[in-house]
C-alpha cells in the first residue's frame, strides 16, 4: 500500500494543478466550469450568479498566463490576439493586467468579485479557490 | 461634425505622443477605462473590363469605453472613398468628410439584458458584424451582405444570453425613424424591426438566425428570414450565410430576392490563407441575378495588417474583376 500512496503522491505532484483560478472568500460562488471561466475572461459576461466579476490578467508572456490561455481559454496566442484585435472594433478591451501573482493575489483579497489565477502554492485561506488547471 | 472631427483627431494625435503603455499594432491606445482610440484605413486596387483605379477608400477613427460598470460608448467617424484615381481615364475624386458611422452607448444591466441605443451595425449574422477589410479575409463583399438588409441601425437593439443557456445570444431590436447620418446607408429606412439569436456550440462552431421587417423611404415593405452558421479552428474556416426576403411595392406585385454565400478558408499558416466564396444572388424586382466564385490569397504579416488578392468570375461575364488591398488596424 505504501508504495502505491508514494506513487500517487507524486503522479500528484508532477501533474497535478499547478495553477488556481481564485476570488475573494466573502463571495458566496464556489465552483465554475472552465467554459465560465473562459466566457468572463473573454469579456462576453460579465457576472457569476448575480456578482459582477473583474477579471484580472497577469501581465506580458509570463508561463502562468500562456498556460492559462492555452488550458483554460482553450486559444493560442495568435488566435487570442486576433479575437482581440476583433473585438478592438466592437469597442471591448481584454482585462485589466497586474505586474505580478501577489498584486493579483492582493487584488482578488481587497476586491469583491476579482478573478485571477496564481500559483496553487499561493492559494492559501485568504481567498477562495475555484477552479485549477 | 466638423468640430468634433477636430477634436477627436487632436485627442488621438496627443495621447500617440503621450501615452507611456507599449503600444500593440490594432489593439488601440488605452488611455484609460473610459478612453481607448483607434481606428482603420483601407486601400484597394481593382481591375476589370471597363477600368483600372485605386482608392483609398476607408479612413475612420474611434474611440470608446466604460463610463462606468454600467454605461459605455463608441463612437466612430468614417470617411468612405477618401481619394479615388481611374487610371483608364485619369480622372479623380476624393470624399475627405467624415461621418458618423457608429455612435451608441451600452446600458449593460445584467448578461441577459444590455441596451444599445445609437446609430450601431444591425446585428444580423456573421459578414454584417465584422464589415470592415481588415478583419474580412476577401477584399470583396458578399451581395448579400450590401442589397438585403439595412447595414447599419439608428435606434435600439435588446441584446444579451438567453437565460438558462450556456451561449444562445439574442437581438432584439428596432428603429422607427430616420437614420442619424444617412450618407453611408445603404438601405435608408424609418422602420426596421427584427430578432436575431446565435448559438455558440461550442469555441469552433456557432449558427445564427434572424427575421425582420423594413420599410424604405420610397415605401417598399421588405420581410426577411436569415440563417447562417460558422465553423473556425486554427486552420480552417467555414462560412455560409443565406437570406430570403419578399418585397411589396405600392401598386406593384410582391418579389421576392434570394441570396447566399458559402465560404471555406485554409491557413496554411498563421500568416497566409487561401480563400474561396460561391455566392448566389437573385433580386426578381431588379431582375440582377447573378452567381460568382471568387478565388482569393490573405497575407497578415501581423494580424491587423491585411494583404489580400482576389478573382471573381460572374455568370454575368462583363462582371468578372481582380481586386487587392492593403489594410491596416489601428
Amino acid at each position: 500500500m505504501k508504495p502505491i500512496l508514494v506513487f500517487l503522491t507524486l503522479c500528484s505532484m508532477l501533474f497535478g494543478a499547478q495553477y488556481s483560478i481564485i476570488i475573494s472568500k466573502k463571495v458566496s460562488v464556489s465552483t465554475v466550469t472552465r467554459e465560465q471561466i473562459r466566457d468572463i475572461f473573454l469579456q462576453k459576461r460579465h457576472t457569476l450568479g448575480d456578482l459582477k466579476i473583474i477579471p484580472l490578467n497577469l501581465v506580458g508572456q509570463e508561463p502562468s498566463r500562456i498556460a492559462f490561455e492555452n488550458a483554460v481559454l482553450g486559444m493560442d496566442r495568435d488566435r487570442l490576439n486576433a479575437y482581440w484585435v476583433k473585438q478592438h472594433f466592437q469597442g471591448n478591451s481584454p482585462p485589466i493586467t497586474q505586474p505580478s501573482h501577489e498584486s493579483i493575489k492582493a487584488f482578488v483579497q481587497n476586491v469583491e468579485g476579482a478573478i485571477g489565477y496564481v500559483p496553487s502554492s499561493m492559494a492559501d485561506s485568504s481567498v477562495k479557490v475555484i477552479y485549477e488547471f | 461634425m466638423q468640430h468634433i472631427k477636430v477634436s477627436l483627431i487632436s485627442l488621438i494625435g496627443l495621447i500617440f505622443t503621450l501615452h507611456a503603455e507599449p503600444y500593440q499594432l490594432g489593439h488601440g491606445v488605452s488611455v484609460n477605462d473610459a478612453l481607448n482610440v483607434g481606428g482603420y484605413f483601407s486601400s484597394e486596387l481593382e481591375s476589370n473590363h471597363q477600368s483600372n483605379s485605386f482608392t483609398l477608400d476607408d479612413v475612420a477613427v474611434m474611440a470608446y469605453g466604460d463610463i462606468n460598470p454600467m454605461f459605455s460608448y463608441l463612437a466612430e467617424l468614417e470617411a468612405v472613398g477618401f481619394y479615388h484615381k481611374n487610371f483608364s481615364d485619369g480622372s479623380e475624386e476624393s470624399h475627405k468628410k467624415f461621418h458618423a458611422e457608429r455612435i451608441y452607448g451600452d446600458l449593460w444591466m445584467a448578461d441577459s439584458i444590455n441596451v444599445r441605443f445609437g446609430k450601431q451595425i444591425t446585428p444580423i449574422g456573421y459578414w454584417n458584424l465584422e464589415p470592415i477589410n481588415v478583419l474580412r479575409d476577401t477584399t470583396s463583399n458578399p451581395l448579400y451582405s450590401m442589397l438585403l438588409f439595412p447595414k447599419f441601425l439608428t435606434g435600439l437593439d435588446l441584446n444579451g444570453y438567453v437565460p438558462q443557456t450556456q451561449g444562445v445570444r439574442y437581438h432584439l431590436f428596432g428603429q422607427h425613424n430616420r437614420d442619424l447620418d444617412e450618407e453611408y446607408i445603404n438601405i435608408p429606412n424609418s422602420h426596421f424591426f427584427g430578432l436575431a439569436l446565435e448559438n455558440e456550440i461550442s469555441m469552433e462552431w456557432s449558427s445564427s438566425g434572424s427575421i425582420g421587417e423594413y420599410i424604405t423611404k420610397t415605401n417598399q415593405r421588405t420581410r426577411f428570414i436569415q440563417a447562417g452558421t460558422k465553423y473556425d479552428d486554427t486552420q480552417w474556416q467555414f462560412l455560409a450565410e443565406g437570406l430570403i426576403a419578399k418585397s411589396e411595392y405600392p401598386e406593384q406585385a410582391q418579389t421576392y430576392a434570394f441570396s447566399g454565400y458559402a465560404q471555406a478558408m485554409y491557413r496554411y499558416t498563421q500568416e497566409h490563407a487561401v480563400i474561396s466564396r460561391f455566392e448566389y444572388f437573385n433580386d426578381h424586382h431588379t431582375d440582377y441575378k447573378d452567381t460568382i466564385f471568387i478565388l482569393g490569397y490573405s497575407y497578415r504579416p501581423w494580424y491587423p495588417v491585411s494583404l489580400k488578392g482576389e478573382y471573381q468570375w460572374h455568370s454575368q461575364n462583363d462582371e468578372n474583376r481582380a481586386l487587392f488591398s492593403l489594410s491596416v488596424l489601428f
